[in-house]
């Protein structure tokens, strides 16, 4: 009984710790153009317009998280092996996986933007420098909070896997829910705003991005201030959600049925969630429905 | 059929990349392994030597095979790669009970029979038809095996089966392995992997464009694995002497310092312009 009550506690610390991994890794990706919308950012010199836009590419979210929450999981446990305080140890394994992350950020924002010479793009050492240590800021929280996530599992919990497979596991999965939850808030919105709202993009806007903020020149920190209004939060519940229900579900249903009531329950809570997400897109395709060309006045 | 576009005019051919870093990496890794065979883990750091020869010639391939138009598929070649070569690597490292220096040459040439055989897979099966696919993949995933056995000397080193699945530690004299806390019982091999991985498709993903420079990119390539070196030995402090994890983490931070520096240089070279704190100022306008 004692057992379940401690594994409750833990899920439900878990999760919290993991919505605010997904809050930040959302937001950190935003500011540095990561993902989906850097394509939009790569492009918009070719067609003309300079701008003031991190443009990183280091790859995919998923894999660049994994990388980070793994070699972050991977020091932690050397230093624990050493004998290292579990917490001092989580700190310096983070503290690493930061540094590793500002240096990709640094050269993909100066390989990508010293490659479009041709095109005029300028590559400004200020963008650089208040950029990347914004993102490395975000990315020091999402990689923390994750890394002690999986430290709970693996030693509370006792999770079979090592904390450096726990760090692929669910490195992926932050990244993933930070770009399938988080960039649709971004991408398009943000970077065409001065396109008609609901026309989607056409193929002569493409690269003419928004450049320009109310006070000057715009760069990627104010793509931070944008997003972590609804891009950050659902993120952070989409991934909260991830680890709660797949924590809850180990530690209620693992001991029904040699194992196969987990599995059971995990089938369910996938059921469950393809009903509603099927209710919520027809909900609103019917509301919203497809674009329709404003009436005109006859 | 893809239509190929020219990333970039090459200085140095790419057979001429692929044969410095080959050499370089297997030399490195040679030289780790008789350290190793010695006795003494001093010479572990060759590792990240030969990961950082992997490196170049694993670039030049991935620049080669994605002038074929897969913007996208620039991260998955590192991860194709590094997923063939783990396969290679973990084969080729049970060969050293019959001889320690057999491993290293053994995953060269597992890695390429594997990526050979998943390249006429990608090529003729699920018809991609780029013509340089099959070499190019096996020769990634050579690159895979490659840089995954240096990153595991740099943690360990040792590249044999035996020695990274336990941990021998010393208790009133008698020797006790544990392998739940060793290189792959701890999981310690999927950092390298993710570091290998992250680091192979980087260099180009980073570089692409028109103004592409294979010197830029190739020093990019070496940054890249002198930063994945500072980590494995970081991680090394729990497997190695403290003497060779320190040296390795020293050769490790000198050579990611020195090719970060020109790699900055080189971008400034290349840049259309170097601004800090100006605004920008369209051409048209």
């Amino acid at each position: 009984m004692q057992e379940i009550i401690i594994g409750i506690g833990v899920t439900a610390l878990a999760g919290a710790l993991a919505a605010v991994a997904g809050a930040a890794e959302d937001t950190e990706s935003n500011i540095g153009s990561q993902g989906d919308p850097n394509s939009q950012v790569q492009l918009a010199p070719q067609m003309g317009y300079t701008h003031r836009i991190y443009n990183k590419a280091v790859s995919g979210e998923p894999p660049a998280y994994t990388l980070w929450v793994t070699l972050a999981c991977g020091v932690a446990w050397a230093f624990i092996m050493m004998n290292v305080n579990a917490v001092l140890a989580i700190i310096f394994g983070t503290v690493l996986a930061t540094f590793v992350q500002g240096i990709y950020a640094t050269t993909a924002y100066l390989g990508r933007t010293a490659s479009l010479s041709k095109f005029g793009q300028p590559v400004f050492i200020d963008v650089l420098k208040s950029v990347t240590t914004v993102t490395m800021g975000h990315a020091f929280v999402a990689i923390f909070t994750t890394v002690t996530a999986c430290y709970l599992m693996s030693t509370v919990l006792h999770h079979p896997f090592a904390l450096p497979l726990l760090g692929v596991v669910w490195g992926l999965a932050l990244g993933a829910a930070g770009s399938a939850t988080g960039n649709p808030y971004y991408g398009k919105e943000r970077q065409y705003q001065n396109q008609k709202f609901g026309a989607g993009v056409p193929i002569s806007a493409s690269g003419n991005i928004v450049r320009y903020a109310e006070a000057g020149q715009r760069s990627s920190i104010d793509n931070g201030f944008f997003t972590a209004k609804l891009g950050g939060p659902a993120s952070g519940l989409c991934f909260g959600l991830i680890v709660f229900f797949e924590l809850w579900r180990t530690v209620l249903f693992e001991p029904i049925a040699n194992g196969w009531g987990a599995v059971v329950a995990g089938v369910v809570i996938i059921l469950i969630f393809m009903i509603i997400d099927r209710y919520v897109e027809v909900w609103a395709r019917k509301n919203y429905g497809p674009y329709t060309a404003a009436a005109t006045e006859a | 059929m893809s239509v190929k576009v020219e990333a970039s005019h090459d200085g140095i051919p790419h057979n001429k990349v692929m044969a410095m870093g080959l050499i370089l990496a297997l030399v490195s890794l040679y030289i780790a392994v008789a350290g190793a065979f010695a006795g003494y883990d001093y010479l572990a750091f060759f590792g990240g030597i030969a990961a950082v020869g992997a490196l170049i010639w694993g670039n030049s391939t991935i620049k080669k095979l994605c002038s074929y138009g897969i913007g996208t598929g620039v991260p998955s070649a590192g991860m194709l790669a590094f997923g063939s070569g783990v396969i290679a690597m973990l084969f080729a490292a049970k060969l050293a009970v019959i001889s320690p220096f057999l491993v290293p040459i053994a995953g060269l040439v597992i890695a390429l029979i594997v990526g050979l055989v998943l390249g006429w897979i990608s090529n003729s099966v699920l018809n991609m038809k780029i013509p340089v696919m099959t070499r190019s993949i096996a020769e990634l995933a050579a690159v895979g095996s490659v840089a995954l056995m240096g990153l595991t000397v740099v943690a360990t080193g040792h590249v044999s089966f035996s020695e990274i699945t336990a941990f021998n530690i010393d208790i009133l004299g008698i020797t006790v392995s544990f392998y739940d806390v060793s290189y792959i019982g701890a999981g310690i091999i999927a950092v390298s992997f993710m570091l290998g991985a992250i680091a192979l498709q980087h260099p180009f993903n980073a570089c692409l464009g028109p103004g592409e420079k294979q010197d830029r990119t190739n020093m990019l390539a070496i940054e890249c694995g002198f930063l994945s070196m500072i980590v494995m030995a970081v991680i090394s402090f729990a497997f190695v002497s403290l003497v060779a994890a320190w040296i390795s983490l020293v050769i490790g931070l000198i050579g990611w310092f020195v090719s970060y520096k020109k790699y900055f240089a080189l971008s400034k070279r290349d840049a259309a312009a170097w601004l800090d704190a100006k605004p920008f100022s369209d051409a048209e306008e």
